[in-house]
């Protein structure tokens, strides 16, 4: 089932002489449970395709279609869509430097988005631990960011995304501020969450090393996604 | 799950720097709050303890604390003999700086009539009021005097039979009460030497201009040496149905004195002596309130902006306005009212320590509470429109 389709989505800021196009005619569909690469170099658009993905940039133009529901169309967002509730129910989120809410445990961090869906109690706590434990990080729950390594702190990143069961993962640069071995290991991870969870992820990266066993790889060029690779 | 609560249990030592820091200006916004009450109650102290139907004073003048008075002490016979007064008697009232148990101290003397008069002190700590004619005295306990202590003022010493904790002059000193005869002597009465010289100059003014010769001068020289028997008021009570006002102005058409009911005194003090000061210390408060509420918000737009890239996470995620404005509104309350907290309780176990009095009212507490909570949910809002005007896009990239 397609979890996101993007036809001809534009993005173009400026005008005139000061125009300058981010992203142009792009075309892109994930299914569930399928995990895709986007690549390119800085400056490329890779953030923007980002930004657009996740309905927080508002397109220039094109047409932007999430589990179904047309989010965006021609020139404007669908009324009656709340963006933010389709992001915390829908959509989960990865990024380069964890972003884990300084003042909160692990555990709480993985609390946080279910109790913002209303999910709360017993129920949630079950959840956060369960997710803990997928993550090999339960032993650390009651641990504030400050004292876990990068690799947890990623590891419980992925646990808060993962935590609404969402439909959607959006990854940016997930292994930026890892090793090589602890990026192989996330890679694996988000691998495995697309086929377990069938939830689509999209991994935003520049390492080519990290996306071995990806379904689709989109090269990003320019601000055109101008080449799409199947590997498998 | 309390953002704004886990918030603070992350940053406990941050958060207690701050609630103290934050806590001693409010500790000296209520402070001023009780300068202000005391200030006040100390200036009307005088007319409040000693409360009579009415002031009667030298005419045209507002006195006898607001301005000097002088009237001569037998008026009160004129006064008693108004219809509508049921009794009449002089009182002293004079701030005096003399030494007292070896250190200079100053201090206000109120003479009264001490067997049938108006005006003496009303609640005693220790001992008794004054019994006899002459030579004792009742103190205020802040001058640190105890009952028997004998204190030396101007030519005769006095015997401290009672000790009282109320009444003070405008400006905070103890009130020392003796007889009106012995206060008119400490106040008014020179020392022998000057009486000497005084007679001698009067006695050579006389015969001098040839009028007397110097038996007949000294003759007369007794009825021309300064009169000692003088007050500063004369202080009435009505008998009972008698109008105050009525009576005053039988008062000022006959005796030629000015008349004051007690309220009106204490709008003399209110309007005159005290007017200045008291637009000042309230000019001050007003200060005090808004630099606090200008330090909370910018201790609450700080927390805020040290936030933000935090914020934009949460946005990211989902997280609706509501959430975020919560958390921000609550840690400015949490705080706020925690360093209102150790403000209260600093100057409630510290006000006594003040050399001039400090009163603290529940209600300015509450008021002042209430002013700087909306002042810091005011300032809050600041920080709200910055965290409402974070974009979701700062959570991306690198931190």
């Amino acid at each position: 089932m397609e979890v996101l389709k993007i036809e001809g989505l534009s993005e173009i800021f400026g005008f005139g002489r000061l125009e300058v196009r981010a992203l142009e005619d792009i075309n892109l569909s994930v299914s569930a449970g399928e995990l895709v690469a986007l690549l390119g170099p800085s400056g490329s658009g890779k953030t923007t395709m980002l930004l657009s993905t996740s309905l927080i940039l508002e397109p220039t133009t094109g047409k932007i279609v999430f589990d179904g529901q047309t989010i965006f169309q021609k020139n404007g967002w669908s009324g009656g869509v709340d963006i933010r509730r389709l992001r915390r129910e829908k959509m989960g989120f990865i990024f380069q430097s964890h972003n884990l809410i300084p003042f909160l445990t692990a555990r709480q961090n993985v609390l946080f988005p279910l109790n913002l869906v209303g999910v709360k109690g017993e129920p949630a706590n079950r959840r956060v631990m369960k997710l803990l434990e997928y993550m090999e990080i339960a032993d650390r729950a009651d641990y504030p960011p400050a004292l876990l390594s990068g690799g947890e702190q990623q590891r419980v990143a992925i646990a808060r995304a993962l935590a609404n069961n969402p439909r959607l993962i959006l990854a940016d640069e997930p292994t930026a501020s890892l090793d090589t071995i602890r990026g192989k290991k996330v890679m694996e991870l988000l691998k495995k969450i697309a086929k377990e969870n069938q939830s689509a992820v999209i991994v935003v990266t520049h390492d080519v090393r990290m996306i071995e066993g990806f379904d689709y790889v989109y090269y990003l060029k320019d601000g055109r996604l101008d080449k799409q690779s199947v590997t498998h | 799950m309390d953002l704004a609560i886990q918030d603070i249990k992350q940053h406990k030592g941050r958060c207690l720097a701050t609630a103290i820091g934050v806590g001693l200006l409010f500790a000296l916004v209520l402070s001023f709050n009780g300068i202000y009450r005391g200030f006040l109650f100390e200036g009307l102290s005088f007319i409040k303890t000693t409360n009579p139907d009415l002031w009667v004073v030298e005419r045209y003048r507002g006195g006898p604390i607001d301005e000097e008075s002088i009237v001569p002490e037998f008026f009160h016979y004129s006064v008693a003999a108004i219809s509508g007064v049921a009794k009449a008697s002089p009182i002293i009232f004079s701030p005096v700086e003399r030494e007292i148990l070896g250190k200079k101290r100053r201090f206000a003397i109120v003479g009264y009539y001490v067997f049938d008069g108006l005006g003496g002190p009303q609640k005693f700590v220790a001992g008794r009021g004054i019994r006899r004619a002459h030579y004792e005295m009742v103190a205020y306990k802040k001058l640190g005097l105890k009952v028997g202590d004998r204190v030396h003022l101007g030519l005769h010493t006095y015997t401290v039979v009672g000790l009282t904790a109320e009444g003070t002059d405008p400006e905070g000193e103890p009130l020392v009460y003796l007889s009106l005869p012995d206060a008119q002597e400490v106040l008014f009465q020179r020392d022998n030497e000057e009486i000497r010289n005084q007679r001698e100059r009067l006695l050579q003014s006389l015969t001098t201009l040839g009028a007397f010769s110097p038996g007949e001068a000294e003759k007369y020289l007794d009825r021309l040496l300064p009169d000692t028997h003088l007050a500063n008021a004369i202080v009435v009570k009505l008998a009972p149905g008698a109008d105050p006002a009525a009576v005053a102005r039988r008062i000022e058409k006959w005796l030629y004195l000015s008349v004051y009911t007690t309220d009106q005194e204490t709008e003399l003090m209110l309007k005159g002596r005290l007017a200045k000061a008291k637009a000042q210390t309230v000019m001050f408060r007003i200060i005090l309130y808004i630099v606090s509420i200008v330090i909370i918000s910018l201790v609450i737009y700080t927390l805020t902006l040290e936030k933000i890239r935090t914020i934009a996470v949460m946005k990211l995620i989902g997280a609706p306005n509501r959430v975020i404005i919560r958390m921000v509104l609550e840690e400015s309350v949490l705080l706020t009212s925690a360093s209102f907290l150790f403000g209260l309780v600093l100057i409630h176990n510290t006000y006594q320590v003040f050399p001039r009095l400090v009163v603290l009212y529940a209600s300015d507490d509450f008021f002042t509470f209430v002013i700087v909570l909306l002042g810091a949910i005011l300032a809050s809002c600041l920080g709200v429109l910055q965290a409402l005007k974070t974009e979701p896009a700062l959570a991306l990239g690198e931190q």
